[in-house]
C-alpha cells in the first residue's frame, strides 16, 4: 500500500497570485497620474540691493557706470540710460553690449510704480552683458 | 508503436509580464517627476528670462502676486512678518546674513511698490542679496 503522497506534491505548480498587487499598483499609477503637475524650470537672477544708491567700491574707470532707469514716458514704461530711451529689451540689450564701462557694474534704479517684469528683464539684460555686479536701486518717494 | 506526438500543454491564461513591466516604469516615472507638496511656491505668472544662476538650497521663499500681496507658505503676510521670519532665519544661521538665502519670486505684472519695500527691509536686516526668481521661457 502506498501512503505517500510524493508524487502529487511533486506535480503541483506553485502560482503567484498578482491580482492584488496589479490591483493596488494601477490604483498608484492613476493617482500619480491625477496629481502629477509639471512646473516650468525655474532659475535665479542674483542681484545686489543698494538702498543707498552710492556704490560702496571706489570706481575702476573715470567713466560712468551704467545705471538704467525705469521712467514713465508719454505714458509707457521705458529703459533710460542717460538720454536714450529704449522701449524693448532687445534695444536695452544692444545698448548695454556696446556700454564701454562695464567694471565698475550696473545699476538698475526702479520706482515704485514701474512694472517689475521690466525691473526683472534690466537685470537680466545687464547679466548678459557680462557686467561683474548688478545692484537693483529700489526708488521711493 | 506509437506514433501519435506528444501533445503540449497549453495553459489557458494571459501573460501579463510586460504589462507589469511597463505599469511600473509608469508608475516609478510619475512618482520621480511629480512633486507631493510645494507649498512654498505660489502660482504666479514670473518674468519669461533665462536668468543666471540655477536655484539651490534656499532658507526662505517669498512670494509676490500681481496685487502686491506677500505670501509665504501658503499664508499671506505682512512685510513685518517676513521681517519676523528673516530674523528667526538669521538666528538660525548664527547671525549671519551670508547663509541665509531669500528668493524671491514676484508675478512680472506687480508693480515694484512691494519689492521695493521688501528689499529695503531685507538690507535693513544685513541680506543685501537677493535672488529674483524667473522663469526659464521654452
Amino acid at each position: 500500500m502506498k501512503l505517500s503522497s510524493h508524487k502529487r506534491a511533486h506535480n503541483r505548480q506553485i502560482t503567484l497570485e498578482m491580482t492584488s498587487m496589479i490591483d493596488v499598483v494601477f490604483l498608484l499609477l492613476i493617482f500619480f497620474i491625477v496629481t502629477a503637475s509639471f512646473t516650468k524650470t525655474e532659475r535665479d537672477l542674483d542681484a545686489v540691493t543698494k538702498v543707498n544708491e552710492k556704490s560702496s567700491s571706489a570706481a575702476e574707470t573715470d567713466l560712468e557706470p551704467a545705471v538704467v532707469l525705469l521712467a514713465e514716458v508719454d505714458g509707457s514704461w521705458v529703459y533710460q540710460i542717460g538720454s536714450n530711451n529704449m522701449s524693448t529689451f532687445a534695444e536695452l540689450q544692444e545698448v548695454l553690449d556696446k556700454f564701454p564701462n562695464k567694471a565698475d557694474g550696473a545699476f538698475v534704479r526702479a520706482p515704485d510704480a514701474a512694472p517689475y517684469g521690466m525691473a526683472a528683464s534690466a537685470i537680466q539684460a545687464c547679466k548678459n552683458s557680462d557686467f561683474p555686479g548688478v545692484s537693483y536701486v529700489p526708488l521711493t518717494p | 508503436m506509437k506514433l501519435s506526438k506528444k501533445r503540449v500543454r497549453h495553459t489557458k491564461g494571459m501573460d501579463i509580464t510586460p504589462m507589469i513591466d511597463i505599469v511600473f516604469l509608469l508608475l516609478i516615472f510619475f512618482i520621480t517627476v511629480s512633486q507631493v507638496s510645494e507649498t512654498n511656491r505660489e502660482k504666479l505668472e514670473l518674468p519669461q528670462l533665462k536668468g543666471a544662476k540655477d536655484q539651490k538650497k534656499t532658507s526662505l521663499v517669498v512670494n509676490i502676486n500681481k496685487a502686491g500681496e506677500i505670501v509665504v507658505a501658503g499664508n499671506q503676510l505682512q512685510l513685518a512678518d517676513v521681517a519676523f521670519l528673516v530674523g528667526k532665519e538669521l538666528e538660525n544661521n548664527g547671525g549671519d546674513p551670508g547663509l541665509v538665502t531669500v528668493v524671491v519670486r514676484i508675478d512680472q505684472k506687480a508693480t515694484c511698490q512691494v519689492p521695493n519695500a521688501l528689499v529695503k527691509q531685507l538690507a535693513s536686516q544685513g541680506i543685501s542679496k537677493v535672488r529674483l526668481a524667473v522663469q526659464v521661457p521654452n
